[in-house]
């Protein structure tokens, strides 16, 4: 391959200049993305692109650099940035290139299968989506988003300590969002499909449930503010937890930048909950068999039984707590130095089914989409303010939707707090790792509205 | 960046199946970045980002290709793939680029990239200093320091053919308070479209102190209480209001589609009179300003809504066909990765008549939000969140006891109707816009405005 040539290039050069240990991390992708907006390609965009990542050891301190030309006119530029960043660099934490683990188990990203779905029937799926929403209820006005998205990624990381190791996979998303109208009252609906498993991609069921929630919103109404019980539904708590997953992260810990600082092995949350992060999950979107550094990935609970039990670790913070890493080193992209984040990390099934919690709740709220996640949530504190909607319900039934609302509490104090734990798991979009969560049931939370 | 042949030879391939037009645009782009942690420099890490992006469009429709090898055969190569999308024949098109000199509004004094790597060190170190030594309580100092340096070529087969180079630099500090088992944070993150002189013009202690005044304030607050109440909402990143509530709306890639509360608007009463709202993506070496957009359109000052009555939208080439109106130089992208579409650059709500301390003294009791965190909105319902990060109750038209966790929430022509007083005191606040052409650098501005009445969100019940 032409790179083993290019990173061969690279690591004599690093040599030559003084460097110690280096590392060369390439990411390539493969993209295609198209939209649909009323019966045409709104979007069609194809892509194919190359990044490579260097680091190494110079003054005894790790430079990062990274450049998008991927050939020998960057040879230069890469090693200069990276000894002038080292050099900067005046933290005690050590940072080391790895050497590589004794074994590493097989994980299957990658389905060869998608290739052979071609952009015309990738096409017509969309086309399709669009279609079936329209005709799912005439109130729908406007499909705003209709899209099928695709990549093939693939991912070398090679150092000077020998390590050699590729990985490569494929992924597919269909995403469908819905306005409808009835008189003034406008209201959006969403749903989406993460898989590389195109048989998967059901237009009818996807289009409906986007049709289904956007009418069942029709005619909401504020809420009298004050604290009720609250449902999240599994696709909220799902974006909820994976808003706060870095309270787990050891780096944020270390600093403390998290108030699970000298908490292990504590009850943090009520025993209904066991929190795992599994890199081998099936169908888990970023399964893989090394991390970011080149460690084995290895499954773990975070949680078990309202207890914690480890926080998510790379090489350097490992170090510093003297544990082994966790495997969770991460490399967000190769524009950026090695930090940490969550494999596929979910909380374990419970027992209870959504249908129970509804009716077991005398007056209370069940959402379906929080936003302003990245906003009215502080990871720090742990508080959140979210604007919401879902349906009201009253005597253990569903008795109206409700919206232009907040709900507003505390991590900390939700995870003791939970009532009882859905057995609906589900993932949400992948983002820093990839989430999951069945409904949780909630005792009480601020509710903001009238 | 690209020469002109090569060029020419591409958007031909580009055309060769029927399209109406091609463009092309390379980027080529220098990155810096520094993070310190607790008074250590945690990571430092450069880079250069270099793609070319090929964008043809056939009737209302687009098509996007972007790659990284610039190498001619690629390109023509990526370009034809793109074009084979298109089931049409090819016009005989002759290309004749004329090159548009610009003229640059943005005067850059100090290129960053060549300030010694120790000086951007010195400069976060004397942010950190500055917040950490500002109380006891302050447990912990993040500082990130960044710029970049991009240059941007645009030719398209209308003959289009212009460079223009951005130089960025912002340094973002987050202060935590710790007390009582509880942690807050503030932060302040001023930035600028200029090069190292930016820190001279400012005083980057100052912003840390703040950014730790805050964290502290916040960390002996109360809960916010909930409920609808009045809301005055001070200067600069204050801004994010209509930023979020309207801003989004007025731009054409939801109002093309008819997707905007705003779409078929135009001439009405949006607002109440005291609201003039503007995105000038002109204003010298603001954050979110450039001397183009990225279709290589020249920006332009565009009065939104004047005196309440919606007067205009942001477009991009692509809608503005099929909205049958012409490009306000809105359009803009992330990087070479994104197709461009209309986005906002510094946007603001002009002065009014009032003063900050009228506004107060006539607030029998409500919410006085300092300084606003980020928020989102949902375009076609116009439903908006955001958060405030540091508030106070005002009583008796006095500032009283601080509050924290607050967000409001509403609709964006409810909230446009509600404000009732406009400040005189306009400031910006800088932000990063994430949107679908990738995430941008917008300036937000306003003067102290008062909502009449919006909800507000906390953790503490009724009033």
């Amino acid at each position: 391959m032409a790179n083993r040539e290019l990173i061969e290039k690279i690591f004599n050069k690093g040599k030559e200049l003084g460097l110690g240990d280096m590392e060369v991390y390439i990411q390539g992708n493969k993209q295609f993305d198209t939209r649909i907006f009323e019966g045409e390609i709104d979007k069609y965009s194809i892509s194919d692109e190359v990044g490579l990542s260097f680091r190494g050891v110079y003054n005894g301190k790790m430079g990062y650099s990274y450049t998008e030309k991927v050939d020998e006119s960057s040879i230069d530029m890469l090693i200069k940035e990276a000894m002038g960043n080292a050099v900067t660099v005046d933290s005690d934490d050590e940072e080391e290139i790895f050497a590589g683990s004794k074994e590493y188990k097989e994980v299957n990203t990658y389905n060869s299968e998608l290739e052979n779905v071609t952009s015309e029937q990738k096409i017509e799926f969309a086309k399709a989506l669009e279609k079936a929403a329209y005709e799912a209820d005439k109130r729908v006005t406007s499909v705003n988003y209709c899209l099928y998205d695709e990549s093939t990624s693939y991912s070398v990381l090679a150092n000077t300590k020998g390590l050699n190791l590729e990985n490569k996979s494929n992924i597919a998303e269909t995403y469908v969002s819905v306005v409808v109208k009835d008189g003034d009252d406008i209201k959006t609906g969403e749903k989406y499909i993460i898989s590389n498993d195109f048989s998967k991609f059901n237009a009818e069921e996807l289009a409906k449930g986007a049709v289904d929630e956007a009418i069942s919103m029709l005619k909401a109404e504020s809420i009298e503010s004050g604290e009720y019980p609250i449902i999240l539904r599994n696709d909220v708590a799902a974006s909820v937890l994976q808003a706060f997953s870095s309270v787990f992260i050891a780096e944020n810990v270390q600093k403390d930048l998290s108030l699970l600082k000298g908490k292990l092995n504590e009850q943090i949350a009520k025993e209904l909950i066991t929190i795992v992060d599994d890199p081998f999950l099936k169908d888990g979107v970023v399964s893989a068999s090394f991390d970011g550094e080149g460690v084995a990935t290895k499954y773990k609970k975070v949680i078990d039984k309202g207890v914690l039990k480890t926080y998510l670790h790379n090489s350097k913070t490992a170090k510093k707590d003297g544990v082994e890493s966790t495997g969770n080193a991460s490399k967000g992209s190769y524009k950026s130095p090695v930090s940490i984040s969550p494999t596929n990390m979910y909380i374990e099934n419970g027992s209870t089914s959504v249908d129970d919690m509804i009716e077991s709740t005398e007056k209370g709220i069940m959402i379906i989409d929080v936003q302003g996640l990245h906003s009215g949530l502080n990871a720090v504190s742990g508080d959140f303010s979210l604007s919401a909607y879902g349906y009201l319900i009253e005597k253990g039934k569903i008795s109206r939707p409700v919206n232009q609302i907040t709900i507003a509490g505390n991590l900390y104090e939700v995870l003791k707090n939970i009532d009882s734990v859905g057995n609906d798991l589900k993932f949400g979009f992948p983002g820093f790792g990839y989430i999951g969560s069945p409904s949780l049931k909630i005792n009480s939370l601020a509710v903001a509205g009238k | 960046m690209l020469s002109r042949p090569i060029i020419e030879d591409v958007l031909t391939a580009a055309l060769s199946t029927g399209g109406d037009f091609a463009e092309i645009f390379v980027e080529d782009r220098f990155n810096t970045g520094l993070l310190l942690v607790g008074g250590k420099i945690e990571s430092g890490i450069s880079g250069r980002d270099y793609g070319v992006g090929i964008r043809i469009f056939y009737g209302l429709n687009s098509i996007y290709a972007y790659t990284n090898d610039s190498t001619r055969e690629n390109l023509i190569k990526v370009a034809k793939e793109a074009a084979a999308a298109i089931k049409g024949s090819s016009i005989n098109q002759v290309l004749d680029f004329t090159k548009t000199e610009i003229e640059n509004i943005h005067p850059i004094k100090v290129i960053p990239s060549n300030i010694e790597k120790s000086q951007k060190v010195e400069l976060i170190k004397r942010a950190y200093n500055a917040a950490k030594n500002f109380d006891e309580v302050i447990s912990q100092v993040t500082v990130r320091y960044l710029d970049n340096e991009q240059n941007v070529l645009i030719a398209n087969s209308e003959g289009l053919y212009v460079e223009d180079k951005r130089t960025r630099t912002r340094t973002a500090i987050s202060a935590v308070a710790s007390a009582n088992g509880e942690m807050q944070s503030g932060s302040y993150g001023p930035g600028a479209h200029m090069g190292f002189e930016f820190y001279d013009k400012i005083n980057i202690e100052d912003y840390a102190k703040e950014a730790a005044r805050i964290a502290k304030a916040m960390v002996y607050a109360d809960l916010c209480p909930s409920g609808k109440m009045p809301v005055v909402i001070d200067n600069e990143f204050g801004g994010v209001i209509f930023h979020e509530a309207c801003g989004h709306g007025l731009e054409a890639t939801s109002v093309a589609k008819g997707t905007s509360v705003f779409a078929g608007k135009l001439g009405e009463k949006v607002a109440s009179d005291v609201v003039t709202a503007v995105d000038d993506g002109t204003i010298p070496n603001a954050w979110g300003s450039q001397n183009i957009d990225d279709e290589g359109t020249k920006t332009k000052k565009n009065v939104l809504i004047e005196n309440g009555v919606l007067k205009g939208y942001m477009i991009d080439k692509l809608n503005g066909l099929k909205m049958g109106m012409p490009s306000t130089g809105s359009s803009r992208r992330q990087s070479y990765k994104y197709a461009p579409t209309s986005r906002m650059t510094n946007t603001y709500i002009a002065n009014g008549s009032s003063t900050k301390e009228e506004i107060i003294a006539n607030t029998e009791y409500g919410l006085y939000a300092k300084y606003m965190g980020g928020g989102s909105v949902n375009p076609a319902t116009g439903d908006f969140n955001f958060a405030v990060s540091e508030g106070y109750i005002i009583r008796n038209g006095k500032i009283a006891e601080p509050v924290r966790g607050a967000t409001l929430i509403g609709t964006g022509l409810e909230v446009l109707k509600e404000i009732d007083m406009v400040g005189n005191n306009l400031g910006f606040g800088q932000g990063m816009c994430g949107s679908l052409s990738g995430s941008i650098p917008t300036d937000v501005g306003q003067p102290t405005i008062r909502v009449k009445s919006i909800t507000v969100g906390g953790r503490k019940g009724g009033q």
